[in-house]
C-alpha cells in the first residue's frame, strides 16, 4: 500500500526518510562490494530489480471480484535476500513513482520502510523460522506475513501521522486498520499461495538460476542436494 | 509502453536541461507540503498545471489522466480523517469538524503535490533524473543498476503482457485457483527470462572490454540562465503569495 504524494505532513515524511537512510546505505555498500567482486553481478541485480517492478505491477485476483497487486516483498526477499531488496525496492518505488504516478517523492522514505525494509526483513525472518517444516511452508508463510507486515506499519504510519480527534493513536489505528483487514487478509493469503507457486516452479525448472541469486544457500537447498550426491 | 514515459520524452522541455525542470517542481513540491496548504495548495496546482500543459506542451488530457488514479484513492481516504472514533464503551464512529479540518489540509496539500510529482514525471525522462541521485550520495553502482533498469523494465513489462494475453486466451483465468497458478507460472518465467537476459547481456558486454562499469553517452544540454531564474522567481512568487494569503485565512 502506497502512501500517496504529499499525503504525510512534512516531519513525518522527513522522519521515515531519516529511519530508512541507514538500511538503504547498508544495501548499497552491500551491493557496491558484491560489483567490485564481480562486476557480472550489475547486470543481474539490474535484472532482479526490473523483475520486481513488473512482478509488482500485476494485477493479482482477489476473492470479491476487485484486483489488487501483489507487494512481491516475501519473494523479493527469499530470492534475493532482505538487505539487497532494501535497495533494489527503493529503486522499484522511486520508480512507480516516476513511471506510474503512484506512491509520491515526499513519501518515498515513509513508502521505503514498509515496503523495501520492514515487509523484506519479516518475510526473510519467518522463511528462517518456518523453514524446518519445509520450503512451501516456509515460502507461503514468509510472503504472508511479510504481506501483512507491510500493510500492518503504513497503518501505523498513517495513525500516527492522523491521530484520531476523540480517541488518538488507538482510534486511529484501529479506523485504518478495519478498512485493510477487510481487503489485506484474503490478499496476503493469496500472495502467500502465488509465491509458493512460483517458488515450487522455480525449484523445480531453474534449480541454476536459483543457485546464482544464491536462494538454494539461504534455503539450505544446496546442502540437501550436496547430500543426495 | 507507459503513457507518462512518452509525454517524458516528446514534449517541448525534453530538449532542456533537467535541472530546470528539477528545479521548479522540486521547489513546487517542497513549496506545497511546507506552506499553509489552503493558500499556497490551489497556486502550487494552477501553477504546475499551467508550466506543463502551456510550457511544455504536455496535453491536458494526458495531466490529468495521470492524475485521476491518485486522486480518486485520495477522495477515498479523506472521508477517514473526517470521521472519528470513540473507543469508550459504546464505539462510534462520528463526524469531527477538527477532523474535517485536517482532511480538507490533506487533500490540497495531497493534490498539490501530485500535480508537482505529475509535472516532473510527464516533462522529465527517469534516465536523465536518476544520474542526479549521484549528486546527493548515491553510490556509483546503484546509480548504473538503476539506469539499467530503467532500460530492462519495458522489456520485462512487453515480456509480461504478451504472456498474460496468450494465458487469458487459453482461459488461464477463469477461476481464482486457475488465475493463482497461471500468475505464479508468469512469475515464474519471466524471473528465468530475466536472468537469461542478464546473462546475454553479459557476454554481450564482456566482448566489448566490460570491465564493472557501464559507460553512457549523456547529450549535452546548457543550464538556461534565463529559465532558472524563470522558475527562481516562479518559486519566490508562490512562496510569497502562500505566506501572505496563508495570514488571512483561518
Amino acid at each position: 500500500m502506497h502512501i500517496m504524494e504529499g499525503f504525510l505532513p512534512p516531519l513525518h515524511a522527513a522522519a521515515w526518510t531519516v529511519v530508512s537512510v541507514p538500511f538503504l546505505v547498508i544495501g548499497a555498500r552491500r551491493i557496491a562490494r558484491i560489483s567490485r567482486e564481480q562486476p557480472r553481478a550489475k547486470l543481474l541485480l539490474a535484472s532482479a530489480g526490473a523483475f520486481a517492478f513488473v512482478l509488482s505491477a500485476l494485477k493479482i485476483p482477489s476473492v470479491t471480484g476487485s484486483c489488487s497487486h501483489p507487494t512481491g516483498t516475501g519473494l523479493g526477499a527469499v530470492l534475493f535476500g532482505p538487505s539487497v531488496m532494501a535497495v533494489l525496492g527503493a529503486i522499484v518505488l522511486l520508480f512507480q513513482a516516476l513511471l506510474l504516478a503512484h506512491g509520491g517523492l515526499t513519501t518515498l522514505g515513509a513508502n521505503i520502510f514498509s515496503m523495501a525494509i520492514v515487509g523484506p526483513w519479516v518475510a526473510y525472518g519467518c522463511f528462517r523460522l518456518v523453514r524446518p517444516l519445509g520450503v512451501g511452508v516456509a515460502v507461503f508463510f514468509a510472503a504472508m506475513l511479510g504481506n501483512l507486515a507491510t500493510y500492518l506499519v503504513t497503518t501505523g504510519q498513517l495513525a500516527l501521522a492522523f491521530p484520531d480527534p476523540v480517541s488518538g493513536f488507538a482510534g486511529a489505528l484501529t479506523k485504518f486498520g478495519g478498512i485493510f483487514a477487510l481487503t489485506q487478509i484474503p490478499l496476503a493469503v493469496i500472495e502467500g499461495l502465488l509465491t509458493v507457486v512460483v517458488v515450487n516452479l522455480l525449484v523445480q525448472y531453474s534449480r541454476d538460476d536459483l543457485d546464482e541469486v544464491g536462494f538454494d544457500r539461504r534455503a539450505g537447498l544446496g546442502l540437501a542436494r550436496e547430500a543426495v550426491r | 509502453m507507459l503513457p507518462i514515459d512518452r509525454y517524458a520524452w516528446t514534449n517541448r522541455w525534453s530538449g532542456h536541461h533537467p535541472g530546470e525542470r528539477i528545479l521548479l517542481a522540486g521547489g513546487l513540491l517542497l513549496l506545497a507540503v511546507i506552506l499553509p496548504p489552503l493558500s499556497t495548495a490551489p497556486l502550487v496546482l494552477i501553477v504546475m498545471t499551467a508550466a506543463t500543459v502551456i510550457g511544455a506542451g504536455v496535453p491536458l488530457a494526458a495531466f490529468l489522466r495521470t492524475l485521476a488514479i491518485p486522486a480518486g484513492f485520495l477522495l477515498a481516504g479523506l472521508p477517514f480523517l473526517a470521521l472519528s472514533l470513540d473507543l469508550s464503551a459504546s464505539p462510534h464512529l462520528a463526524f469531527s469538524p477538527d477532523g474535517a479540518r485536517v482532511a480538507l489540509d490533506v487533500g490540497l496539500r495531497s493534490l498539490a503535490a501530485m500535480s508537482c510529482l505529475a509535472g516532473l514525471a510527464l516533462t522529465t525522462p527517469v534516465s536523465e533524473l536518476i544520474p542526479g541521485l549521484r549528486r546527493v550520495g548515491v553510490p556509483q553502482p546503484v546509480v548504473e543498476i538503476a539506469l539499467l533498469m530503467y532500460r530492462l523494465l519495458f522489456v520485462v513489462t512487453g515480456q509480461a503482457i504478451a504472456g498474460r494475453r496468450a494465458q487469458e486466451a487459453r482461459l488461464g483465468y477463469g477461476t481464482l485457483r486457475r488465475s493463482i497458478r497461471s500468475l505464479g507460472v508468469l512469475a515464474a518465467t519471466l524471473f528465468g527470462r530475466s536472468l537469461a537476459r542478464a546473462r546475454r547481456l553479459e557476454i554481450g558486454l564482456a566482448a566489448r572490454g566490460f570491465e564493472g562499469e557501464l559507460k553512457v553517452l549523456t547529450p549535452p544540454r546548457v543550464l538556461s540562465t534565463t529559465r532558472m531564474a524563470a522558475a527562481g522567481t516562479t518559486l519566490f512568487l508562490v512562496g510569497a503569495t502562500g505566506l501572505t494569503l496563508g495570514r488571512f485565512l483561518p
